[in-house]
């Protein structure tokens, strides 16, 4: 797992030092909320609700546009090349590359909560915690989808336009689950009342993590 | 010559068809409760499955080609993709004029209607990376990966669009054992339907298969033209 770490690490500095994914990430969440908030007026009653849908658009946008910097900025600068010229399996440079879009989106994801709370008037406490771990599990997910798919869209005619078009449908069963067991949550509900969504989350991600690990390597290889 | 079992199938679609019409406007009897709407069914069904059997085949191809790199499995792929996305289109749109009437409404987020539309955007999106990719053995490689991950999505759309919500009908067979054909005139009508079915999606899909092929095989001149030509250049 050398090669893991060494590009995990990379990335890691890279952004410590730059901060670039993770301030872009924070900014494209509030404004999506914002966007929301403005949209559809949660003064009006059903406030968990709203708030749930708001959270996964954030989530699902941000998520996705994270996941296709990665791997966009490696091949800018033709280090892809490198990378994959390295004696390191193609499967370990997509693991590397999700857990760093992972990581990144956690952080966005932990400011758009925050903001969340702020803007929709939400009580702080055991609500929150809840709401961990669909958010965790649901950014799991969009960044092994996106991980996989970024290298595609990014190489046709329609570029990064392409991406939603993959990305969206493929994620819609996370999705529903994921804002079901946030409203849930937001409503106060207990953690066993999750459990169904939570499994069908865990699923998608298991299914969705492996079929990326399988089948990376048919996607970033250069012809 | 090649082309005869094409136009053979091609008349055997023909003449299944028009039987199919035949027994599904007149041959079957009205059905008591919802009346002559009823009737779109036998089109309705057979293109269902058609479509998850041509989606079944994306899958199945795609892994081929990426096992294989034999271009015929690419070729296989694209144009099951292509026949698919029409019966989609079809079972998306027969079931919409069938909704109307019996729910009063085109379209709900029902748990069939809503996994059936999830298929049509996935495999839109890879007509769509298809159209912008190009044909280079990459993006066919790139087709194949997005073929196979749209199938094993399926079960997974299934289990949570049921969890959410769901009012279609049962599918033939109800819990109870029963399906909601009574009458065996029904029952032959929807069989001689899905047999019609079948045979013009088989039709489809050969002639695409077969117009896919001559493609790759122009591409694939082309490109040795372009070799040898670049290579008696260099000769000079």
């Amino acid at each position: 797992m050398s090669g893991f770490g060494a590009i995990l690490r990379k990335d890691l500095k890279l952004e410590m030092r730059t901060g670039d994914s993770t301030i872009t990430l924070i900014a494209l969440s509030m404004l999506i909320l914002v966007v929301l908030v403005l949209a559809f007026n949660p003064a009006e009653g059903r406030t968990g609700d709203l708030a749930a849908g708001a959270l996964w658009v954030a989530l699902i946008f941000a998520g996705m546009l994270g996941s296709s910097r990665a791997l966009v900025a490696e091949r800018d600068n033709s280090c892809i090349l490198g990378l994959l010229l390295s004696p390191i399996d193609c499967a370990q440079i997509y693991a590397a590359k999700l857990a760093a879009a992972f990581i990144f989106m956690m952080v966005a994801e932990a400011a758009a909560v925050i903001l969340l709370m702020l803007f929709f008037n939400l009580e702080f406490g055991m609500k929150l915690a809840l709401l961990a771990p669909p958010v965790i599990l649901g950014a799991l997910g969009v960044a092994a989808v996106s991980t996989l798919l970024a290298t595609i869209a990014s190489r046709t005619r329609a570029g990064d336009l392409l991406l939603p078009v993959l990305v969206v449908p493929i994620f819609v069963p996370a999705l529903i689950a994921g804002v079901k067991a946030s409203a849930a949550a937001l409503s106060g509900a207990t953690m066993a009342e999750l459990l169904g969504w939570i499994r069908l989350l865990i699923a998608f991600d298991v299914l969705f993590v492996a079929a990326g690990y399988l089948l990376f390597d048919y996607v970033v290889v250069e012809d | 010559m090649k082309n005869t079992w094409q136009t053979g199938l091609g008349l055997v679609t023909l003449a299944a068809m028009v039987a199919a019409v035949y027994m599904a406007l007149v041959g079957a009897p009205t059905e008591a409760e919802q009346g002559a709407v009823q009737r779109i069914f036998y089109f309705h069904v057979p293109c269902a499955m058609v479509t998850f059997a041509s989606f079944g085949l994306v899958a199945i191809a795609g892994a081929l080609y990426l096992w294989l790199g034999s271009q015929i499995w690419d070729d296989l792929e694209y144009a099951a993709v292509e026949v698919g996305m029409v019966f989609c289109t079809l079972v998306l749109i027969t079931g919409s004029i069938w909704a109307k009437p019996i729910w009063g409404a085109w379209w709900t987020w029902d748990s069939r209607l809503t996994t059936t539309f999830i298929l049509w955007l996935i495999y839109g999106g890879y007509l769509l990376l298809r159209t912008f990719g190009g044909d280079t053995p990459q993006v066919a490689r790139f087709a194949a990966v997005v073929g196979i991950i749209g199938a094993l999505d399926v079960p997974i759309i299934v289990v949570s669009v049921r969890l959410w919500r769901t009012i279609h009908p049962a599918v033939l067979l109800t819990r109870q054992g029963e399906h909601g054909l009574q009458d065996p005139r029904m029952v032959a009508a929807l069989l001689i339907s899905m047999l019609a079915f079948t045979t013009l999606f088989v039709w489809f899909l050969s002639l695409r298969f077969k117009m896919l092929r001559v493609h790759s095989r122009l591409t694939g001149l082309k490109r040795d033209l372009a070799l040898w030509q670049a290579a008696g250049e260099g000769g000079r």
